[in-house]
């Protein structure tokens, strides 16, 4: 084998160009699939770890009336828990409201939040602060849907427990940046003390979010949602981007394998004399076919070799400086930030290069097996078709 | 001196398929070559020349008959046994040299013992002593293409000799060459021949090379029209 190795490495590079034309399309496909799975990576990393800072906590112990995918289980789906029970979580109490700014009706979910927690990210501190009557927090993109900025008053009409609509103004006193779009789009946050009051429902909360020193126990009336299930729909999500994207890089791949494949056929074809000459000179037929799929499957080794010189630069200054996302891509419906890190991890090094080693030494021996069925008489020759 | 046998041919017979037909390039051929022998196959274009020796050479197999090369019958040998045989025991000169052009002179010629168990250093010293024998030992590094066909035949020679084989198959080694060198690679196997003993087995039609040889086997048809002997050429060893 190491006899193939020396030889296919000398064919290889006496060959010149068209080594390097077959190994300059195979080591660009190792480059672009290595960099759209770290990028997919690296989003899902960010997306979890937002998901997780902003929204998810350690879990989330959801009210048995509460669907978070049914807006019509607002209404219903709250309770209390015990002063003991409450312990390591964060109360949220969520509420249907409308804002009217500028004239405009805005079917918003008024979100209460215990402004003394620090479980998850949101910048309370600026509801904690306000001396204003109902101070409110929102996202940049609720900011922008609403046209609302910070320090601007806006009607708020909700309900209270009885079902009465009740309206006040409540004041912007932060806009927040955040790539969690679930904490952003349509959602105001308050101060659950302030919510409380308004809607009669003292000590009620829709959901609680778990620290890391919560323990789950069976509460009655209420749901535990590990972190894992919490974020399972984002990384299903994730999956599907990464199978989808795969398709582009297969293309790109099977184009490379292409030329591989073209190279082998056209080498057993051009290289028959080459061949009856290892036979004469004393080559079993299968060290000949292990020769040529070596050949082959060295192509992918050199992309190896040529990838990694430009790759490793190209994929540090990447993982250091992060992709830039433009604005708009941000109201995709899943956390997404404004840059990107992509994440080039060792098993996806090593799972991409397998797959182009294997890929390449199979294309690789397709052709070459045929040299096994030569007759080495018209190899030397060159009459074989 | 009774020499032994290295090659027996016994009624070999080699039939190709041609269209729905076949064409019969040897018929019923009976020959013995004792070891040493610097023979030659004579005869026109379709004779069989060729045909003869790749059997010997252990690349062909004989339709009918039996190919006894060093003991080993022919048509008896696996892919694996013949290959062996032709590495370790039989050595190729082509027309056209056959040279492989990614290679070195000296990787070339070191090709062969790459398949078998020599050290580096080993192969190191039988390559060049093989190229002393032909006189290209200044020349070791240069690639195929920047010899001479002389040259390139020489290096021929010397990759064929390198592994000291017991038979040298030479096919039309002369045809690609000119008066001068024809003389010389003939002068330079004939001396490998006394030397090392090595048998030497040649198809040519060149007047020039069966001016070195000692027997020489008149082909036609597929058939042994003459077995001549030439007592001039042959030396006492």
């Amino acid at each position: 084998m190491n006899l193939a190795f020396q030889l296919a490495y000398k064919n290889l590079m006496g060959a010149g160009l068209r080594t390097w034309l077959n190994v300059g399309v195979l080591s660009f496909s190792f480059i672009i699939i290595i960099f759209y799975n770290g990028l997919i990576d690296g989003w899902n990393e960010q997306a979890k770890r937002d998901s997780i800072a902003w929204e998810y906590g350690y879990g989330q112990l959801l009210n048995s009336e509460y669907d978070p995918f049914d807006p019509f289980t607002i209404l219903d789906g709250h309770g209390t828990l015990k002063e003991e029970q409450r312990k390591n979580l964060t109360p949220i109490l969520i509420r249907q409201a409308s804002v009217y700014p500028d004239g405009r009706m805005l079917s918003v979910a008024l979100k209460g939040v215990d402004v003394n927690q620090s479980t998850l990210e949101l910048p309370i501190q600026a509801l904690k602060e306000s001396t204003t009557a109902i101070p409110a927090m929102i996202g940049e993109n609720m900011a922008n849907a609403a046209k609302l900025k910070e320090g601007d008053e806006v009607l708020l009409r909700w309900r209270d427990k009885g079902g009465t609509f009740d309206a006040a103004n409540i004041t912007i006193v932060k806009v927040f940046d955040t790539d969690v779009p679930t904490v952003d789009n349509g959602q105001i946050w308050i101060p659950i003390q302030k919510l409380w009051d308004m809607t009669g429902l003292q000590n009620h909360a829709t959901l609680f979010v778990a620290n890391e020193q919560f323990q789950a126990t069976n509460i009655p009336g209420w749901k535990f949602q590990s972190q894992e299930e919490l974020l399972s729909d984002l990384t299903d999500i994730i999956a599907m981007k990464k199978v989808s994207g795969s398709i582009m890089y297969l293309l790109l791949l099977a184009i490379a394998l292409l030329a591989i494949f073209d190279t082998q056929v056209l080498s057993v074809f051009r290289r028959q004399k080459e061949i009856g000459t290892y036979i004469a000179l004393g080559m079993t037929r299968s060290q000949v076919v292990g020769l040529f799929t070596v050949e082959g499957s060295m192509y992918s080794l050199l992309a190896m070799v040529v990838g990694s010189i430009v790759g490793i630069p190209l994929f540090t200054y990447l993982a250091k400086t992060g992709i830039a996302f433009p604005a708009a891509s941000q109201d995709i419906g899943i956390a997404l930030a404004d840059r990107i890190y992509p994440v080039f991890g060792i098993q996806l090094v090593l799972t991409t290069i397998l797959l182009v080693v294997v890929a390449a030494t199979i294309v690789s021996f397709l052709p070459a097996k045929k040299i096994s069925k030569m007759n080495p008489v018209l190899a030397l020759k060159g009459k074989l078709q | 001196m009774n020499k032994e046998s290295v090659i027996i041919i016994e009624n070999v017979t080699k039939r190709f398929p041609v269209g729905e037909g076949e064409f019969t390039a040897l018929k019923n051929i009976n020959l013995q070559f004792k070891r040493g022998e610097f023979t030659g196959l004579v005869g026109p274009s379709g004779s069989g020349k060729t045909t003869l020796l790749n059997i010997i050479g252990s690349l062909d197999s004989p339709t009918e008959g039996k190919a006894i090369v060093l003991g080993k019958n022919i048509s008896d040998l696996s892919h694996q046994e013949s290959a062996l045989l032709r590495n370790k025991h039989i050595g190729f000169i082509f027309q056209v040299y056959n040279l492989l052009p990614v290679y070195t002179v000296f990787e070339n010629v070191e090709f062969a013992l790459l398949l078998q168990d020599y050290s580096k250093e080993e192969r190191k010293k039988m390559v060049m002593e093989a190229l002393e024998w032909v006189g290209l030992a200044g020349m070791a590094d240069k690639k195929p293409d920047k010899l001479s066909g002389g040259e390139g035949q020489r290096v021929a020679i010397a990759r064929a000799m390198v592994k000291r084989p017991e038979i040298v198959i030479a096919d039309e080694p002369s045809a690609n060459l000119d008066a001068a060198n024809t003389h010389a690679i003939l002068k330079t196997m004939k001396q490998l021949n006394e030397e090392l003993g090595t048998t030497f087995l040649f198809s040519t039609h060149d007047e020039k090379v069966m001016g070195y040889l000692e027997r020489i086997i008149h082909l036609r048809d597929g058939a042994v029209e003459e077995d001549e002997i030439i007592e001039a050429n042959i030396i006492n060893r």
